[in-house]
């Protein structure tokens, strides 16, 4: 008896839906797009409430018919034929006209909103350029001169602009707590603007790639900071200095110290006038603490063994040796895809194939935000990124790891050793 | 496959030329008989329909929980890409196709298609496409740029090695199928119908199965174009989606979509249609609104070129462009809607029973609703780029492909079976089938809604603990097993039935259709003797006519329909051959399957040409051509019949 | 494409009832040509979409310095060109009047030589094989120029346009030359009107497809 069935059935699925719905009301939603942080997001939260509800309307009206036909006009022995009605025109406009009118409630709003949405941003607002790369992203500040990879810092309270293009593929910005996405297209620079509410309090935030780009588009991942506009400046004003311990703050400070002597000619690679770090300001970044669980990254580690006794006698000089020195660049080349600012580079920002790692000991992820930042996974990391991040550009350099472009174990010659790495590890973790 | 018809039915076929001496393998490889070509594009698109499934399994596995590693990033990539192509491409297209090719000639009184040998060639080239697509994926060497293959990660410099020209060329030879298909039915349509079947007295699924051929014909051509530039692009160094050149990625998504969302309706419509004739005909009334039915296809047909661009809002195309594409997608809401209502007036006020075909049908429309709604959704930008590349997207289109378009197409395997076999399929494990699918469907693809608008992007092959998705994605990975049990009963009563499945008589259903005047399976020629058609419902005509009398009739004399029906039903005992019949059939040949074998030796040329494997390159393609070309012309020169 | 060719012979020698009472081929090469259309639409679009956005020269319509110095000249040769259009455009003309003798032959007014199918067949066929012949000799003279398929977003689409013309031309003159064959063979009478007149109507889409290219493309700048 199939009717049976569908008495059996039909409420289970209900109940299944009911519970799958009352799951997703009740959780914690750390990505949820019902947030109200911007005005962008209120505008698409309104337009989507007023979906839902029309929606669901539509919907219930036309699964209740459904139910009922079905129920209604069963067939049963004997009964009569039924009527041949072949149509009626006044139901059909009126099935017709009363959809339209539905969708006219939905037109308007939406396009308001469209044309509210992609005005010209304040002149006064933040500028952040957005460039996304086979697989990480790469953030710049032009009105503050820093550059940095996937960590985000955004004042409460203040208009940010991105500007958004791509080194290689399309990708496609997306925090979903803030707002909509827009696509980073190759020749192309797009726009997207929107302003964190005043009243927010501080806060960490996930962000995704969200156009197919690739091995590890779904590894290309980034952290939003918004911060207060106080905490914002000091953050700025830190990150837009040389790197600490680097060539050119070595330098500078050797200066501090004979005040007589004339200003040092340090020539960095950087393309931006950088401030003496003598004068540096502290440092500030958001602090760990205050990031909630779901925004600190719980990537399995890869089967990579490394000898971890070694990373605490890790020797920041040698580290720095094995990446400035030109003699060690075919065992380290890692300065012709990185840029550390204030020290002597093969690449510039714009050639960079690497994430920026001036401050990286002041980020709290990295690997496009897939992992931690700390010792161990830095030395990870270094000895094998392509274990950690399928189709990593950045190669494996341990020695004996298996490295997938030769196809072949890297030979000990070529490859750096756990000790290397330790002390490459060491020096990084001075770059604050 | 081999065997032909059931063997009841076969002794009393004995006189038909295809019997006996034609039931090998050979029969099927020489075989221009619109019926045999309909039965080899259902089996090998329900053969994808396992592989295809089969991709969706491990997908789903992998994302049952956060940071799973049942497969690599890089086969994950290839299974969604190979997922996607093979369901649009070698499944509901070609499910579509097996039914275009089984039942519009018999719908419309013909004895077959205007091009017997074209419809061959058209599943031939399908079916080794389909091989030359698929098979890589075991060397992993699959496509593996989405299926949507936007430049430039589809283009030499960021798609490197064989993946994506498999999928290039996969889809070149794909599109040849479908067009030849296309051109192919649309002259049947208008020139084959019998005397007295006027377009507006058509089956609604030859009306759906019309306007999808023009969709083919107005949409493939745009991609063959686009791809052709891709291949290029890959082949010969030309620089049209290439980004230091000066390309330009969006002309790709143009383009592409520009195919992509009138495939859409190329998938939908034919379920509509087939839903078109389970619920009259279990409703025991005719098609609500039959008229309105017919232009909101057409309607759909027509806006369907109109509104591409609403899969590109967030490419940034400017607040003006925005507003058109999203007024426009709108609009299209409109004639789908429509359908929905007049297919629950026709069940209203029916006499309804419930075969696993009309659960099928029935479920299409509950289900397509909540597709359709969700589809509205993404119409509005500002709301929608919050949807789009995340799992509300995936939800959305799966409530329209798997719910609507599957649906649609497995009601009408059931409805369709008896014509096929002359046999039932069981209704006992058809309701097995359709609840558990029924709830398969939900607990899969439900859950998508609220993953994707909690923040979970589409085409990732992990995620990280604590995103909130967990519970979402465990569902729905629990549903996706569901359903894979639902298709092996679906599959073991497809089989199962075949062989010893209740035998049906030529009109098991009581349709109104002229399908069902003739003998289950139907003789070689269709039919013995062309039927003249008076109305939109000759066999109710014949069999019911008290209930026709409100029906409009060529003939002005209502009560003696019965008499003015010419309608000649064939039961069995008059079935002849068609030689006794003096029917001419079309010989059996296998030129079209030469064709289509040069046209895969070709391409395949192509690919060992990338392996630089250049003399060996030349041979194949210089081979296949020339062997195309040779076959072609031993085809034209050969008579028909 | 050329299964579609096939198709418009399916039907050979016997006459079946039809609901419109015109033969299937003719139906299914309007359909052809329908699909063709967007075919065409893309790629003349995609000229275009690409006109003026080539990172380097040589163009079309202007003068190019090459950063090395060199100087290109506007690449196209509308004179050239132009011959070739005509010759196309004239081949129409046969074939119309292919159509005509095959349609009416042994009528009178078509004896001789200016009434002989075949006469006409092999003007349109050599029309269009000149029209190659022009092509050939305009991608060559590009090539020694300095502009091939590879060289800028020009090259590339001018190439893939004028190249997928040239190639629908010449599967036209393959067709050509088998109607003629088979004039040669057996003769081809009224009963076989369907067989030219199909190809007629592909050759005159052709045709016509060149003018709009020839439009877009050359004359305007």
């Amino acid at each position: 008896m199939p009717t049976l069935h569908l008495r059996r059935v039909l409420p289970v699925a209900v109940i299944a839906v009911a519970l799958l719905a009352l799951a997703a009301c009740g959780g914690d939603y750390p990505n949820s797009t019902f947030s109200h942080n911007t005005e962008l997001n209120d505008g698409a939260v309104f337009l989507w409430d007023r979906m839902m509800l029309l929606g669901t309307i539509v919907f219930v009206v036309v699964e209740v018919l459904l139910v009922y036909t079905i129920f209604k006009f069963r067939r049963r022995e004997g009964g009569p034929a039924p009527r041949q009605i072949q149509g009626n025109a006044a139901l059909e406009i009126t099935w017709t006209a009363i959809p339209a009118l539905i969708l006219v409630f939905l037109a308007v709003p939406t396009v308001r909103t469209i044309f509210q949405n992609q005005r010209q941003a304040p002149t006064d607002a933040l500028q952040v350029e957005v460039i996304g790369h086979q697989w990480w992203w790469e953030f710049r500040y032009p009105q503050y001169g820093i550059t940095t990879a996937n960590e985000l810092y955004l004042p409460i309270g203040k208009t940010v602009n991105f500007s958004l293009r791509t080194r290689d593929v399309l990708h496609s910005f997306w925090v979903p707590q803030l707002g909509g996405k827009r696509d980073l297209i190759a020749n192309r620079v797009n726009h997207i603007w929107f302003t964190p509410k005043a009243d927010l309090s501080p806060a960490a935030y996930n962000g995704a790639c969200v156009e197919y780009c690739g091995s590890s588009h779904a590894n290309m991942r980034f952290r939003t900071f918004t911060v207060t506009t106080g905490e914002f400046e000091k953050w700025a004003a830190h990150q837009r200095t040389v790197a600490m311990g680097s060539k050119a703050a070595i330098a500078e400070a050797a200066a501090a110290d004979s005040a007589a002597k004339a200003k040092p000619a340090v020539k960095t690679a950087s393309i931006i006038p950088v401030p003496a770090p003598a004068a540096a300001p502290e440092t500030w970044v958001f602090p760990v603490e205050k990031m909630a669980a779901y925004t600190l990254p719980s990537t399995p580690m890869p089967a990579t063994k490394f000898d971890e006794s070694l990373l605490a006698s890790g020797d920041a000089a040698a580290g720095r040796e094995l990446l400035t020195n030109p003699a060690n660049l075919g065992k380290a080349p890692c300065l012709t895809c990185h840029v550390i600012k204030g020290e002597t580079n093969y690449a510039n920002d714009d050639q960079a194939k690497g994430p920026n790692l001036t401050h990286i000991a002041t980020r709290h992820t990295f690997g496009a935000g897939l992992y931690r930042l700390d010792a161990k996974t830095l030395a990870l990391w270094i000895k094998n990124a392509p274990a950690m991040k399928p189709g990593s550009v950045m190669p494996t350099f341990g020695a004996g790891e298996y490295n997938a472009l030769i196809k072949q174990a890297v030979p000990a010659a070529a490859g750096l050793s756990d000790r290397q790495i330790a002390d490459i590890v060491a020096y990084l973790l001075t770059l604050k | 496959m081999a065997s032909s018809a059931i063997p009841t039915h076969a002794q009393g076929a004995s006189g038909a030329s295809q019997s006996s001496e034609q039931s090998g393998l050979w029969s099927w490889l020489t075989t221009v008989d619109h019926k045999k070509i309909g039965i080899l594009y259902l089996y090998t698109a329900l053969f994808y329909l396992l592989v295809g499934g089969l991709e969706a399994t491990l997908i789903r596995t992998q994302l049952a929980k956060p940071n799973l590693s049942v497969v690599s990033a890089e086969m994950y990539n290839q299974l969604f890409t190979m997922h996607g192509t093979t369901m649009v491409f070698l499944v509901v297209m070609p499910l579509s196709a097996a039914f275009f090719n089984y039942l519009i000639p018999l719908q419309i009184g013909a004895r077959d298609v205007a091009f017997p040998r074209l419809n061959a060639f058209s599943y031939w080239v399908y079916a080794l496409g389909g091989l030359f697509i698929t098979l890589p994926i075991f060397f992993g060497m699959a496509p593996n740029g989405g299926w949507f293959g936007y430049a430039p990660l589809s283009g030499p410099t960021y798609g490197g090695g064989f993946n994506m020209d498999f999928w290039v060329l996969g889809l070149q030879i794909l599109g040849i199928s479908s067009l030849a298909a296309a051109f192919n039915f649309i002259t049947t349509i208008i020139n084959l119908r019998a005397p007295g079947m006027t377009l507006m007295r058509m089956p609604m699924f030859t009306w759906m199965s019309f306007v999808v051929q023009f969709l083919v014909i107005l949409a493939f051509p745009v991609i063959t174009a686009a791809l052709f530039f891709l291949q290029f692009d890959r082949f010969f160094g030309t620089n049209f989606y290439q980004v230091q050149a000066g390309g330009d990625p969006l002309l790709w998504q143009h383009l592409f979509w520009v195919f992509g969302h009138p495939e859409v309706y190329i998938l939908i419509l034919p379920a509509f249609g087939l839903v078109s004739e389970v619920l009259p005909t279990h409703s025991r009334k005719p098609l609500f609104g039959y008229n309105v039915m017919a232009y909101s296809g057409i309607m759909i047909g027509f806006l369907g070129f109109g509104v591409w661009a609403h899969h590109m809002f967030a490419v940034g195309m400017g607040p003006v462009a925005d507003s058109i594409f999203s007024v426009a997608t709108m609009l299209i809401g409109l004639p789908t809607g429509v359908k929905i209502f007049n297919w629950i007036a026709t069940m209203y006020g029916g006499s309804l029973r419930f075969p696993t075909s009309m659960k099928f049908a029935i479920g299409l429309i509950a289900m397509f609703t909540i597709g359709g709604i969700s589809g509205v959704m993404h119409s509005s930008p500002p709301s929608d780029l919050q949807q789009t590349d995340t799992y509300f997207v995936v939800a959305h289109f799966h409530y329209v492909l798997y719910g609507g378009a599957m649906m649609g197409i497995f009601a009408g395997i059931y409805h369709y079976f008896p014509k096929m076999t002359g046999r039932f399929m069981s209704e006992r494990l058809g309701s097995w089938q359709f609840w558990l699918n029924f709830v398969g469907l939900n607990l899969t693809f439900f859950p998508m809604h609220f993953s994707g608008m909690l923040g979970m992007p589409r085409r990732i092959y992990t995620y990280d603990a604590g995103q909130g998705w967990d519970v979402f994605n465990l569902t729905s990975t629990v549903g996706t097993y569901m359903l894979l049990v639902a298709g092996l009963i679906f599959a073991y009563n497809f089989f199962k039935s075949r062989v010893s499945g209740a035998p049906a008589g030529s009109d098991p259903w009581g349709a109104p259709t002229l399908e069902w005047s003739i003998p289950s399976p139907p003789p070689e020629y269709n039919f013995a003797q062309i039927p003249e058609v008076t109305s939109r419902y000759p066999m109710w005509d014949l069999k019911a006519p008290d209930r026709m009398a409100g029906i409009e009739h060529s003939h002005a004399d209502a009560g003696t329909i019965a008499e003015a029906h010419a309608v000649p039903v064939h039961e069995e005992t008059e079935r002849r051959s068609a030689k006794e019949l003096g029917i001419p059939i079309p010989f059996p040949t296998v030129k079209p399957f030469m064709v289509a074998l040069g046209i895969i030796i070709l391409f395949s040329g192509l690919i060992v040409m990338h392996a630089g494997k250049f003399p060996l390159a030349m041979a194949m393609m210089i081979g296949g051509g020339a062997f195309m070309v040779a076959s072609l012309y031993a085809w034209l020169t050969s008579p028909l019949e | 494409m050329s299964a579609i060719a096939a198709g418009a012979h399916e039907a050979h020698e016997h006459t079946h009832y039809t609901t419109t009472g015109l033969d299937s081929r003719k139906i299914a090469i309007w359909a052809f040509i329908g699909s063709e259309c967007m075919l065409f639409g893309s790629l003349i679009s995609t000229y275009l979409v690409y006109k003026g956005r080539s990172v380097v020269g040589p163009f079309p319509h202007e003068a190019w310095t090459s950063p090395t110095g060199e100087i290109f000249k506007p690449i196209l040769n509308i004179p050239v060109t132009s011959m070739s259009t005509g010759v196309l455009l004239f081949s129409s003309l046969a074939m119309v009047l292919a159509l005509a003798a095959v349609e009416n032959r042994g009528k009178p007014g078509y004896e001789g030589i200016l009434g002989s199918s075949k006469f006409w067949l092999l003007a349109t066929a050599l029309m269009g094989a000149t029209f190659l012949g022009f092509q050939a000799y305009e991608f060559t003279s590009f090539v020694h120029e300095g502009l091939t398929i590879r060289t800028n977003l020009f090259g590339t689409s001018f190439f893939t346009l004028t190249g997928f013309h040239g190639g629908h031309v010449a599967v036209g003159v393959l067709w050509l030359m088998t109607l003629l064959f088979i004039d040669m063979k057996r003769g081809l009478g009224p009963k076989d009107t369907i067989l030219v007149d199909i190809c007629a109507l592909y050759w005159h889409f052709v045709d016509v497809v060149w003018i709009v290219i020839f439009a877009l493309v050359y004359l305007i700048k």
